[in-house]
């Protein structure tokens, strides 16, 4: 009898949760569906069509879109320049992260200046750094150009945003300037996850400080690394705001992404229907990707 | 596994969403328009329908309705005095029309072409908008989005705009846009101390113009500032050398891509050649590529002496002046393009100018749901961008500020000596060429706009680029 009750009670509680869960989710997921899951239907829908983005009719194009697609060299180009910028934004991004974490962490408290000033950036809006580093790039009067001219001791200019390849490089390392601080606090948080106890228990049986960060400490932060590096994976095949604002894909196209690439075909070039396309690219691109990536790098969820 | 894979799944759809935002513009747009930083003038009150005496009186133009009517107006006119220019002429029809409500809406410059796309995608498209002609006016005709207004020109009143005006704002043989801000001309902008210090003349043919060049870089002055990030900015040397060696002949060939015309003809050539041949002499700033012109850094260049010739279109007489007078009273002058002295021996004209001559033109979108015409709005919208817009006070305001109408007569009295010549030079110009990057398709705009990247940046050969021009127009022919 009492058993009885207490399984009633266990359900009702399970079933009040459910309810006030529904109640809770509604809202989020109303918006998701209709700002996220029928845009990228829609998406779907228009990349088979010709249409110009402003007109009433569109021409059924059936695959017509995706066969230009397969050969469109600028496309995989821009595809090319997504995969260099992911790699060497995983590169640089995280085990600097992960290094400035690990100082942060082994300082504690007394660094607390540091990790107010190097989260930073993170807080600045994509466009305002993007202005930034155009006037401290500048080839006239830009920050980098007059150090060198004053070295040099006559006018000299050092071309980082108008010539290929140093444009791409140039913004592989502004974005790693902006999102380090990301992974570092993320890492903070990952060490602060750690229990204690282990590190105590590290000491006692006679580890150094070194061998208790090499042997137990990162790879704990296994998964942690994953889940930065899978963000940092898709956060740059689907870069798009600072890129435009410092360079909109030039000089000639050299540092045109996917993103941009669809924004130009759609907004500038009366495109729409094809910009759906790269947009839908994209989209099976990303996912394809970030679903490999999860697959070949498996790594234990929990110790 | 699972739950990771619905996570990246979930991130990537997040990842798309905002690509996903064009595919859809239709859901989105609306709001978007509407929490656009705008402005309304809302003039609705004035009951008082015993004021007789309206502007329009004894003109000859369309009766307009006594019923309520709303007006949407886009224009790009965010800062002052084209706002108030604006507002004012807005004003002045209210007024005179009490039961006509005009929904003025100042749209931000750099966004403005992507609103209109997914204002006129989610049929939110205004009823009166501003553009600057082109290939992109053709687009918006051909999706319905203007109204044809030949019949409706020729037979009511209208501000006498000269030539270059009305064939701007004309596409197929259709009228399309009233003209309502203004010529711009462009011409080499030149500090004249530098030039009387070094004791140059001005240049009249391209060999003199080398021969200046040569004498301002062993002086150690950059001969052209050149902020060529913006890509249209290099395009103005392309566009000028094109047009000196071969008129329009070739472009125009060029744009139809018949009977032989191509962008690797010999006028393209040649530009391509003479334009790598002086970044090779060191006649641009180092870094052209990365200077742009929307923080006027090739003025920086021109204010701090480092270079002496501007290519510029007009609209940097009013920029120079608001950042110092003082200094361009005393140091700024202009000359034209020098001439190209083999192509004029050989008969080509050596007047055809580069610029615009409707600055903007307001094209109007007056249909009923079923397609056809709403005349009685069109009516409305016709008579406040003709009268009202483009009236002696609207244009006297705009001559303050320093545009010129593209009005005829107002190449008189104009105060500014640099002005004056700028559009003296238009006024006599045999032809007025629209910017390429306004007058090209839109999908050959961008790979013009990247071969002039390519070309100052010696990337690739004047052939190369034209082959590239070539491909792009055909492309665009073709659809």
């Amino acid at each position: 009898m009492e058993k009885g009750r207490n399984i009633g009670l266990a359900r009702a509680k399970a079933r009040s949760t459910a309810k006030a869960a529904t109640v809770f989710l509604l809202p989020a997921l109303i918006l998701i569906a209709i700002f996220i899951v029928y845009p990228v239907f829609d998406t779907f829908a228009i990349s088979g069509f010709k249409w110009n983005g402003i007109s009433a009719d569109r021409i059924y194009n059936g695959l017509g879109n995706w066969k230009e697609l397969l050969h469109d060299e600028m496309f995989w180009k821009s595809f090319e320049h997504n995969l260099i910028v992911m790699v060497c934004s995983i590169l640089l991004q995280i085990p600097i992260g992960m290094l400035l974490a690990t100082f942060l962490d082994a300082g504690g408290k007394k660094f607390n200046f540091f990790k107010i000033i190097w989260f930073l950036p993170y807080l600045m809006s994509s466009v305002a750094i993007a202005f930034l580093f155009v006037y401290a790039l500048a080839t006239n009067g830009g920050l980098i150009s007059s150090l060198a001219t004053i070295i040099n001791g006559k006018r000299t200019t050092i071309d980082l945003l108008g010539k290929a390849p140093n444009a791409l490089y140039t913004i592989i390392g502004v974005m790693a300037w902006q999102f380090t601080p990301f992974y570092m606090v993320y890492f903070i948080a990952g060490y602060g996850n750690i229990d204690t106890t282990i590190y105590e228990a590290a000491i006692i049986d006679g580890a150094t400080r070194g061998q208790y960060l090499r042997h137990i400490a990162i790879p704990l932060l296994g998964p942690i690394f994953k889940t930065a590096c899978t963000m940092s994976l898709i956060g740059s095949l689907k870069y798009f705001d600072m890129i435009w604002n410092m360079t909109q894909g030039g000089p000639a196209g050299t540092t045109e992404l996917m993103a941009t690439y669809m924004y130009k075909l759609s907004f500038q070039q009366f495109n729409m229907g094809y910009g759906s396309t790269v947009a839908a690219g994209m989209f099976i691109l990303i996912t394809a990707i970030a679903l490999l990536f999860n697959k070949v790098f498996k790594v234990k969820e929990d110790y | 596994m699972k739950k990771r894979v619905l996570a990246i799944l979930c991130s990537s759809v997040l990842a798309v969403s905002m690509l996903a935002g064009c595919g859809s513009a239709a859901s989105n747009a609306p709001a978007s328009a509407k929490t656009e930083t705008k402005t309304e003038t809302q003039t609705t009150e004035a009951t008082d329908t015993s004021a007789p005496a309206k502007q329009t009186d004894g003109k000859n133009l369309p009766v307009l309705t006594t019923e309520p009517l709303t007006i949407t107006l886009w224009d790009i006119s965010t800062e002052e005095p084209n706002k108030s220019i604006a507002e004012a002429a807005v004003a002045r029809f209210t007024a005179d029309y009490p039961n006509i409500t005009v929904n003025q809406v100042h749209q931000q410059n750099d966004t403005y072409k992507q609103q209109l796309i997914v204002a006129m995608s989610s049929g939110q498209c205004p009823n009166i908008y501003g553009h600057w002609g082109g290939g992109p006016m053709a687009e918006y005709y051909k999706s319905g989005h203007a109204n044809d207004i030949t019949e409706m020109y020729a037979k009511y009143d209208h501000p006498e705009y000269v030539d270059a005006a009305v064939a701007q704002s004309t596409f197929d043989g259709k009228m399309l846009a009233i003209p309502y801000s203004g010529l711009t001309g462009c011409d080499i902008f030149y500090n004249k101390t530098i030039f009387a210090e070094l004791g140059l003349e001005v240049p009249t043919t391209i060999d003199e113009l080398e021969a200046v060049c040569e004498t301002l870089k062993a002086n150690g002055i950059i001969p052209f500032t050149l902020a060529n990030a913006s890509k249209w900015t290099g395009s103005m040397y392309y566009m000028y050398l094109v047009a000196r060696h071969s008129g329009n002949a070739e472009f125009d060939a060029a744009y139809t891509q018949e009977n032989g015309g191509t962008f690797t003809s010999p006028a393209f050539i040649y530009a391509g050649e003479k334009i790598q041949e002086w970044v090779k002499k060191g006649y641009f700033p180092d870094g052209v590529n990365s200077l742009s012109a929307d923080d006027n850094q090739d003025r920086a260049l021109l204010y701090d002496g480092s270079a002496a010739m501007m290519l510029h279109g007009s609209w940097q007489v009013g920029g120079i002046k608001a950042d110092n007078e003082e200094w361009y009273n005393e140091n700024i002058s202009v000359f034209r393009f020098p001439e190209d002295s083999e192509a004029k021996a050989a008969g080509v004209p050596q007047n055809v100018e580069i610029g615009t001559a409707i600055g903007m033109g307001m094209s109007f979108n007056c249909f009923k749901e079923d397609g056809s015409v709403d005349q009685e709005l069109l009516d409305a919208c016709y008579v406040l961008a003709t009268q009202y817009f483009n009236d002696d006070t609207y244009n006297a305001a705009q001559v303050a500020a320093g545009t010129v109408p593209s009005i005829k007569g107002f190449n008189e009295n104009i105060e500014d000596p640099n002005n004056k010549y700028i559009i003296d030079e238009f006024f006599k110009a045999s032809n007025v060429q629209l910017w390429y990057d306004q007058y090209l398709p839109a999908s050959v705009t961008e790979v013009h706009k990247n071969c002039m990247t390519e070309l100052f940046g010696l990337e690739k050969t004047p052939k190369e680029i034209g082959e590239e021009q070539d491909a792009a127009m055909k492309k665009a022919l073709a659809e």
